[in-house]
């Protein structure tokens, strides 16, 4: 079986290798380049929220660069029935919050790293706790945010639409992971966040623009070497690993060029993307 | 308005939420009486399309905060069916939590990665497709799949297939539990929700109950049950709005019924 003939993930299906379409910038867009938007920054002074599983502080991977954070909990004995805890030192349920959390601090290694936990056992108030997780980012100065995960039903469509338009307005990137199901979930189909799927590559630097969203980036996210629980490493598949790769050159761009906005980023992105060609200037 | 005892209509629609609520989280205990016969197929079926040494299905106690194996096929020197794992641990935990999946492989290199457990089976996996067992919203198991026989890890397409099978399986599971356990499960639940919780008494309910529903027929009860279910998928303005109609339905009901006693000549 050929690659063009597998079953492949919808999401990730513009970044399979022959599926990847060459496209042209020029003018001044042009002159944007990958040394411009990030080269010397390590990420300094960004304060990036990890909203998971929650981030082991003290994993190799993270390189002691976890400064906090906060889990937030169903709980339907409280008015709001959720409950905050903020933690200096944050742990991780699983493994798939310090996941992402090394792949960020791979890429920007000087980046402030914040461990939002909002999975639990208490599977009733999911998308609730998910949310409030992006409104704690919002709400304490974070800069950028990683979301591996997102919600497919549709009565929530409005409450995270809200959110990451405030979000997009306070100058806050939010990254987030397309669904590894051929469903829509969000917030990863808004136009407000930088959403991401994968592709086979593996090198962090290189990512591909599809210019025919909802899934706006590809970044590796196949077959990673990636912290786990414990401070261990697996070898782990999912669009989860392929939005911290974005969320990591993000937080760079974000470091050198604190003035720029999500959409002007995004076109920073666009400009450096792998799969688009700088056309000379016409002299 | 104010019912024939004292309770406001809010007081009414807030009883119902609540039992509502955990009527759907009671729908999902019962599973345990879902015929092992069907999983046992899914299983092997998942086992066999994605060239998998084993294959498993957990199911949600959520109650508990619980995984419990309820089927397992393939390469494992013990029999793992009733084992429990707490729902926020490990591979199969994250599936739950988060209702996504996941593809792992290299799981033996990591020294603390569920290795008690794995070991306490006899079978240390190399690789792992683990997806969510999804019905309507909710996480009510995990499916998994085992070391690829021909390959190091399970791929994206595999993750992609896995899922679309687990949909399946999810609505047959579902479906069975429906259909065998309706009756008992939804008198029981909503008999034993009635009465349990201390801070959130459900009189109006318990006396329902007790009069009208032993003689439901069995597609009655599956509408009311779809319509239980419903009222949970539904977000908080549309479940306000529905709760109002029952409200409103239930005062016709009791003004029809005090006009055809004479009462309110």
């Amino acid at each position: 079986m050929t690659e063009a003939s597998q079953v492949l993930p919808a999401y990730s299906q513009p970044f399979l290798q022959n599926a990847i379409r060459e496209l042209t910038s020029s003018g001044p867009l042009t002159e944007i380049t990958p040394e411009w938007a990030w080269g010397g920054s390590t990420g300094q002074g960004v304060k990036v929220a990890i909203v998971d599983t929650g981030v082991d502080y003290d994993h190799p991977a993270v390189g002691g660069q976890v400064y906090g954070g906060v889990n937030i909990e169903w709980d339907e004995s409280y008015k709001e029935k959720l409950r905050f805890e903020q933690v200096d030192r944050p742990s991780d349920l699983a493994g798939h919050g310090t996941a992402c959390a090394g792949i960020i601090h791979q890429i920007a290694p000087q980046a402030q790293i914040f461990s939002v936990r909002v999975l639990g056992t208490n599977m009733g108030g999911r998308a609730y706790q998910f949310a409030a997780g992006v409104d704690w980012a919002v709400q304490n100065g974070m800069d950028v945010v990683n979301l591996s995960l997102s919600t497919a039903k549709n009565d929530y469509f409005a409450m995270f639409h809200a959110i990451t338009d405030e979000a997009y307005f306070k100058n806050i990137m939010l990254v987030s992971a397309a669904s590894n199901f051929d469903e829509p979930s969000f917030p990863s189909l808004y136009s407000s966040v930088f959403s991401v799927a994968s592709h086979a590559g593996k090198d962090p630097f290189t990512y591909y623009y599809n210019p025919t969203p909802p899934v706006e980036f590809g970044a590796p996210g196949i077959d990673l070497r990636v912290a786990w629980k414990g401070g261990g490493y697996v070898i782990s598949t999912g669009n989860s690993f392929a939005a911290p790769h974005i969320a990591g050159i993000v937080t760079l761009i974000r470091a050198k060029h604190r003035e720029l906005t999500p959409f002007q980023i995004k076109s920073v992105l666009w400009a450096c993307a792998a799969n688009v060609r700088k056309e000379a200037p016409a002299s | 308005m104010v019912t024939p005892d004292g309770n406001t209509d809010h007081e009414l629609a807030e009883e119902l939420l609540q039992l509502v609520q955990s009527l759907a989280a009671a729908g999902h205990s019962i599973l345990p009486q879902t015929p092992d016969t069907l999983l046992k197929s899914i299983v092997e079926a998942a086992a066999r399309i994605f060239r998998a040494a084993a294959a498993s299905i957990m199911l949600v106690d959520e109650a508990e905060g619980m995984l419990e194996f309820k089927v397992a096929y393939g390469a494992s020197d013990r029999d793992l069916v009733g084992t429990r794992i707490p729902i926020n641990q490990g591979i199969a935990g994250y599936v739950a939590m988060s209702g996504q999946p996941i593809a792992v492989s290299d799981v033996a290199q990591d020294t603390r990665f569920n290795q008690a457990f794995a070991k306490s089976t006899g079978y240390v996996p190399r690789s792992i497709l683990a997806t969510p067992l999804i019905s309507g919203e909710r996480v009510i198991g995990v499916m998994e799949v085992l070391d690829k026989i021909d390959a190091p890890s399970f791929g994206m397409q595999d993750m992609e297939l896995l899922g679309i099978f687990a949909r399946q399986a999810a609505l047959a599971i579902d479906q069975s539990q429906s259909l065998d356990n309706l009756e008992t499960a939804l008198l029981a639940g909503l008999h034993r929700l009635a009465v349990s919780d201390p801070d959130h008494p459900s009189p109006h309910l318990q006396e329902i109950l007790n009069k009208n529903m032993q003689g439901m027929g069995q597609n009655a009860m599956l509408k009311l049950a779809d319509l239980l279910t419903e009222f949970g998928r539904m977000g908080d303005e549309e479940r306000d709005v529905a709760l109002k109609v029952l409200s409103a339905f239930a005062e016709y009901n009791q003004n029809r019924r005090r006009f055809s006693a004479g009462v309110m000549k």
